[in-house]
């Protein structure tokens, strides 16, 4: 699908095949819900990027506009009841087909899953799954139910060259309890859940070229199916709270999974000694331990996550002093305007320190309009920043640079 | 004299004006199927069934939440239970898209809700109660205004 009019009169004999119920927001076919939304923007970019070389005492800067088009995420869902007890769910999403940037036209599956509920209390899913984790982690692919064009960092993928969202969250479970249970003023959800390490992990590129795997190559009889055994890497859990009206909803999350450091991290050389390299650890332990809150109070809302990950390096953390940690931060103020109208302004860090120190900020503005009950305009403004210290190229010579990108966008989001 | 009972008269009258809106307000009534096994239900209640967070009765029948388009009926009911009609759209569009429920069943009257309701196991809605019909068998499980 790399050509831009078959995307685009794809797209349109979709949205006309479609359009015979656009309010309805979904079809059953017998039993089954089939719905969806698409969000897509148009996009102003300056860039600006300034590289220090201090012994050089040399400093050079760069800059750069462009305006551009992508449609950021077209989703189908496929929701189909089976019994009282059982449910079947199913996400395919296609993420940039109309872009000019890289990750062209990918298609996924996002989720597909099949529900057991015994009551609210209980309930088990089996399948490929969002886990739980802090507010966003569940609904970070629904466009349609957020005001953001450009997602709080970790979770936008038009990042996804910055920031692995994995590093920060568990991308996906493959089994996962989860319930709620009424106290008197409160409700308190929880889930557990196992699954593997992600995708960059099971798929690293093997040194001699092509991908390397758990398994024996000479083994590997099946196409098509996980090239990583499943060794249920993934246990994570979250506890939460939220006010009957969910005006209030509050949590805990926590998951420990393995990450391959010297594929992942770019531990080697020069950042790293001989030594260090040799004592690092192919599978090390990562824990992620998040936070979050949300309260709206009349008009207002007010939204925060913490993320902390570190990591156990083992000898390589004992005998050299050596540490890896990431954590970010978000912070968001929205305000409605009107009932179909709402603002909001965003503070968001992140750090990784590791060989290299680097830090980002992203602050932005945005405001979110429900013009029809499936159609909602958006428009944000973002400066997003990048500085990044003790880099070293090829020849050894360090070096550090600072980038700044602003984006001006006006996306339309839309239920099918 | 007659200036003493014109005073009394303006004075009954403006009286009768002013509570005249509170007695053309509408009796609204929380209504469920007849096998429903709950005689009445809390405003927390309410809350709980209509965010879709409860989804069961205590019998173990799904309940299946009925909403009327649009109305001063449905303006009402989100009023009775603490919550705008837009804020509950959020919801139940955040709880269809990951899968956790399915939004209520929308009608067009309340007239619709009443049919329904009645030939749904499980099933709740809210109508006024002048929409309540002879023959179809509900049960009124909360009264509001």
């Amino acid at each position: 699908m790399r050509n831009p009019a078959l995307v685009t009169s794809s797209l349109l004999a979709l949205l006309l095949a479609l359009q015979g119920t656009p309010t309805a927001h979904a079809q059953d076919v017998g039993d089954m819900r089939v719905f969806g939304s698409m969000q897509s923007l148009f996009m102003h970019q300056y860039s600006y990027s300034e590289i220090n070389i201090p012994e050089a005492q040399l400093s050079l800067q760069e800059k750069e506009s462009r305006n551009s088009f992508a449609i950021q995420q077209l989703d189908f869902f496929f929701d189909k009841p089976i019994d009282d007890a059982f449910n079947a769910f199913v996400d395919l999403e296609f993420q940039l087909n109309y872009s000019s940037e890289k990750r062209w036209g990918s298609l996924s599956i996002q989720e597909a899953w099949l529900n057991y509920s015994y009551n609210d209390a209980v309930n088990l899913k089996v399948g490929l799954l969002f886990p739980a984790f802090n507010q966003y982690n569940e609904v970070k692919n629904r466009l349609a139910v957020l005001p953001f064009i450009f997602r709080p960092m970790v979770y936008e993928r038009l990042l996804a060259q910055r920031f692995l969202t994995e590093d920060f969250i568990p991308e996906h479970a493959y089994v996962q309890f989860s319930g709620w249970i009424p106290t008197r003023n409160l409700m308190l959800d929880y889930a557990v859940y196992v699954g593997n390490s992600e995708a960059s992990y099971i798929t690293r590129n093997h040194p001699d070229g092509g991908i390397d795997t758990d398994l024996n190559p000479n083994f590997e009889f099946l196409s098509g199916v996980d090239p990583t055994d499943i060794n249920l890497k993934l246990f994570g859990a979250r506890i939460g709270l939220r006010s009957p009206g969910e005006r209030f909803r509050g949590g805990l999350s926590f998951t420990r999974d393995a990450n391959n450091m010297r594929e992942r991290f770019g531990a080697q050389k020069p950042y790293f000694s001989e030594e260090a390299i040799r004592l690092m650890p192919d599978d090390a332990e990562r824990y992620r331990f998040g936070l979050d809150l949300s309260h709206k109070h009349g008009d207002f809302l007010i939204e925060g996550e913490i993320i902390k990950v570190v990591y156990d390096l083992g000898k390589a953390e004992r005998k050299l002093d050596l540490s890896l940690e990431q954590s970010f931060v978000y912070t968001l103020v929205g305000y409605e305007l009107h009932e179909r109208l709402f603002s909001f302004v965003s503070a968001q860090w992140g750090d990784y320190s590791f060989g290299l120190d680097a830090d980002y900020f992203t602050g932005t503005a945005g405001i979110a309009w429900k013009w029809r009950d499936d159609i909602t305009a958006k428009a944000q403004w973002v400066m997003y920043t990048e500085r990044m210290e003790n880099l070293v190229n090829d020849d050894g010579v360090r070096y550090g640079q600072n980038t700044r990108l602003h984006f001006i966008l006006l996306g339309l989001s839309v239920l099918l | 004299m007659n200036i003493g009972r014109k005073i009394v008269h303006r004075a009954m009258l403006a009286a009768l004006l002013l509570c005249a809106p509170l007695a053309l307000r509408a009796q609204m009534v929380v209504i469920t199927h007849a096998s429903v096994p709950v005689k009445s239900i809390s405003v927390r209640e309410l809350l709980d069934v209509y965010t879709l967070n409860q989804s069961r009765w205590d019998d173990g029948t799904r309940i299946t939440v009925v909403d009327v388009k649009s109305g001063k009926g449905r303006d009402a009911f989100f009023e009775y239970i603490g919550m705008s009609p837009e804020e509950m759209q959020r919801i139940w569009l955040r709880k269809q898209f990951t899968g956790k429920a399915r939004p209520p069943r929308s009608v067009g009257s309340e007239e619709d809700v009443v049919d329904l309701v009645a030939a749904t196991e499980g099933a709740i809605g809210y109508v006024n109660e002048r929409a309540l019909k002879s023959g179809k068998s509900v049960r009124i499980i909360a009264r509001f205004k």
